[in-house]
């Protein structure tokens, strides 16, 4: 009889548990014949709340689909897990995407699936789960993100914005990843509707333990939401710090970015 | 003594009430997690303590999970004693215990066959009306046209004057060119059989200009430009671009609709005397090859046995063919759903559904028009 606990496996040990998550190091990218990183470095450890930001045509997005591994870098290392990407087995990368979860910027849900259906497709691929537990998952899954039962059997083209994101970030959660990617998650959403996400995503950092990189332009989402704040511009990394710290930056962008609010 | 029931992600200790979580409580082994949890004798009445300290990870599921059960059994909530949990799990069960009532159990879909049927014939109806309504839209475009012939988007017109005939012609002759072999090779072998190898030429010509060559002509254009403008017309309301057009001031059944009929109307019977032609030039290269019938031979007894009221029957009903065509692939196009599945359901069904009208049409015109040789 087993009553003990279990040994570890499987599970980050310890000594991990304060390692960094996500490690970008000196992460050059050439695009059309233009420098669009030119040494790109940071890490974020496990369990914080971290916002990108920088101008139009900075790389932010570039540089979330090389650290999903959907690109690749020109030069330099992205490591999830202290696994490097470019150096990933196919068995190995398969079993990171198990533990990170992306929201797209317009939800990316899938058209001909309804949003139950949406949610319940990661969890289907991966695990096999009698029917009433698989909707016991999804129903959870979608309160969670504040989505009702009525929204549940409708497809993504018949939901408003706001609730496409909600159901978006309800399949990025289906697998129970530790590491959340959003990509603009309050792009397109009313003023209420962004700030009502912000809190949602902050409460589901805290409480799921998630490490969250969030891609952003929305200013107020950077006071609501992130514990830190990396700015890239011109292809690097001009402030890393607390939103107060970055604001206070003398950098001419960031002047012009933070004097947009009043 | 001790009254212990343990399973691999529980243990129940009756003496002091207590349930100790242990392991993996986790999306993985969910499916174990709830039949340890069912085997345990959990008992309604008493208060229960629920122990953590044996968790190896608990997540959101596994954490709704034995809410769930804890619930179906009837235990209060509110009298559980949650003991041996870090701060974090702490967290996260009362953010699940909070969340999950709002979704509870999501009913996924059942597509059975009654669902399917019953959708199937409301969705006959929707379209039987909104095919009715975009006729009328069509003919009111038109009507406006005839009143303010400058309306007509000429640019549009000659661009898909080319896309829809220019274009098909080498597939139109090519296609039209082999039917004609294969049919007069055919025929030739069972006219030979009487020694009559003259009379492939009736039969050839009959057959090309009044059946083949209209119908292979229809419905390589319906597969051809009909999926093509249902794939354009489609993708550009997903892109909201018709909507755009709209809010310019523009119709866009002017813009969009009407250029495509009329291009298909003049186009298609156009395609089908070209048909015409490369089908019975094909015929008359198998007869001189196949049968020893020379082509003066062919061309002046095809002359004298083909009506021109045949070829001109024949040629009638492409611009029926067209209309029907030309209106389906624009329905189809300008009412899809508003995301990337629709659009191909819409292709499709175009192709299909202009497909089985061109014949449907074509049987009719047969049956109504027999007296014509």
């Amino acid at each position: 009889m087993n009553t003990g606990p279990q040994p570890r496996v499987g599970c980050p040990p310890d000594d991990q548990a304060t390692a960094a998550v996500v490690e970008v190091v000196e992460v050059r990218t050439r695009l059309a014949g233009r420098w669009i990183h030119d040494g790109v470095s940071f890490t974020i450890p496990r369990g914080q709340v971290v916002a990108l930001i920088g101008g139009s045509g900075t790389g932010k997005t570039v540089l979330l689909r090389q650290l999903v591994g959907l690109d690749r870098p020109t030069a330099g290392t992205v490591r999830l897990f202290g696994v490097d990407l470019a150096a990933a087995t196919p068995v190995q990368l398969n079993a990171l995407r198990q533990r990170f979860g992306l929201l797209f910027q317009d939800g990316a849900l899938f058209s001909n699936l309804t949003v139950a259906e949406n949610v319940a497709a990661p969890i289907i691929e991966r695990h096999r789960l009698p029917k009433p537990l698989l909707c016991e998952v999804v129903g959870l899954k979608l309160g969670l993100v504040g989505l009702s039962a009525e929204a549940a059997g409708k497809r993504p083209s018949e939901l408003s914005g706001g609730m496409r994101k909600r159901a978006g970030l309800a399949r990025a959660l289906a697998l129970e990843p530790e590491l959340l990617f959003l990509d603009e998650p309050t792009a397109g959403l009313d003023p209420i509707g962004a700030r009502e996400f912000d809190r949602m995503l902050r409460t589901l950092a805290d409480s799921l333990g998630l490490t969250v990189l969030v891609v952003t332009h929305d200013l107020d989402t950077l006071y609501e939401l992130p514990d830190r704040v990396i700015v890239l511009y011109e292809g690097r990394v001009i402030a890393d710090g607390s939103v107060q710290e970055v604001a206070r930056q003398p950098h001419e962008w960031l002047r012009s970015y933070f004097s947009t609010r009043k | 003594m001790q009254d212990v029931t343990a399973t691999r992600h529980c243990r129940w200790d009756a003496d002091q009430g207590r349930l100790c979580l242990q392991g993996h409580w986790t999306l993985a082994h969910l499916a174990a997690i709830d039949a340890d949890l069912k085997a345990l004798p959990l008992p309604v009445e008493r208060p229960l303590t629920i122990d953590g300290s044996a968790l190896v990870r608990l997540d959101s599921v596994a954490a709704n999970r034995l809410l769930s059960h804890l619930q179906g059994l009837g235990v209060d909530p509110a009298g559980l004693a949650w003991i041996g949990f870090g701060a974090r799990e702490r967290e996260l069960i009362t953010l699940v215990a909070e969340r999950r009532g709002a979704c509870a159990a999501i009913p996924l879909p059942h597509h059975g066959l009654r669902r399917m049927l019953g959708w199937h014939v409301f969705e006959l109806g929707r379209n039987t009306v909104s095919m009715l309504a975009f006729v009328g839209r069509v003919a009111a475009a038109l009507g406006e046209l005839v009143r303010r012939p400058t309306r007509l988007r000429l640019r549009e017109l000659t661009v898909q004057l080319e896309m829809v005939g220019l274009r098909a012609i080498p597939l139109i002759i090519m296609m039209n060119w082999l039917i004609g072999v294969v049919f007069a090779y055919l025929l030739g072998i069972q006219v030979q059989k009487f020694g009559a190898n003259v009379f492939v030429v009736d039969g050839v010509g009959l057959a090309i200009t009044r059946e083949l060559a209209p119908l292979i002509t229809a419905v390589l254009v319906a597969g051809r430009s009909g999926a093509a403008f249902t794939a354009h017309l489609g993708a550009m309301r997903v892109n909201q671009e018709i909507d755009a057009i709209a809010v310019l001031g523009l119709s866009p059944w002017q813009v969009l609709v009407l250029p495509r009929l009329l291009a298909l109307l003049v186009v298609l019977p156009l395609l089908t005397a070209l048909g015409d032609v490369a089908g019975i030039l094909g015929a008359a290269l198998v007869a001189d090859w196949h049968l020893g019938v020379t082509p003066t031979t062919f061309f002046e007894r095809l002359q004298e046995r083909l009506p021109l009221a045949t070829a001109l029957f024949g040629l009638s009903k492409a611009p029926v063919f067209a209309l029907v065509i030309g209106l389906i692939a624009c329905h189809n196009g300008m009412t899809v759903a508003r995301d990337a599945r629709s659009v191909g359901l819409a292709t499709t069904a175009t192709v299909v559904h202009s497909i089985v009208m061109v014949i449907l049409i074509d049987a009719a015109f047969a049956v109504a028009y027999p007296e014509i040789k």
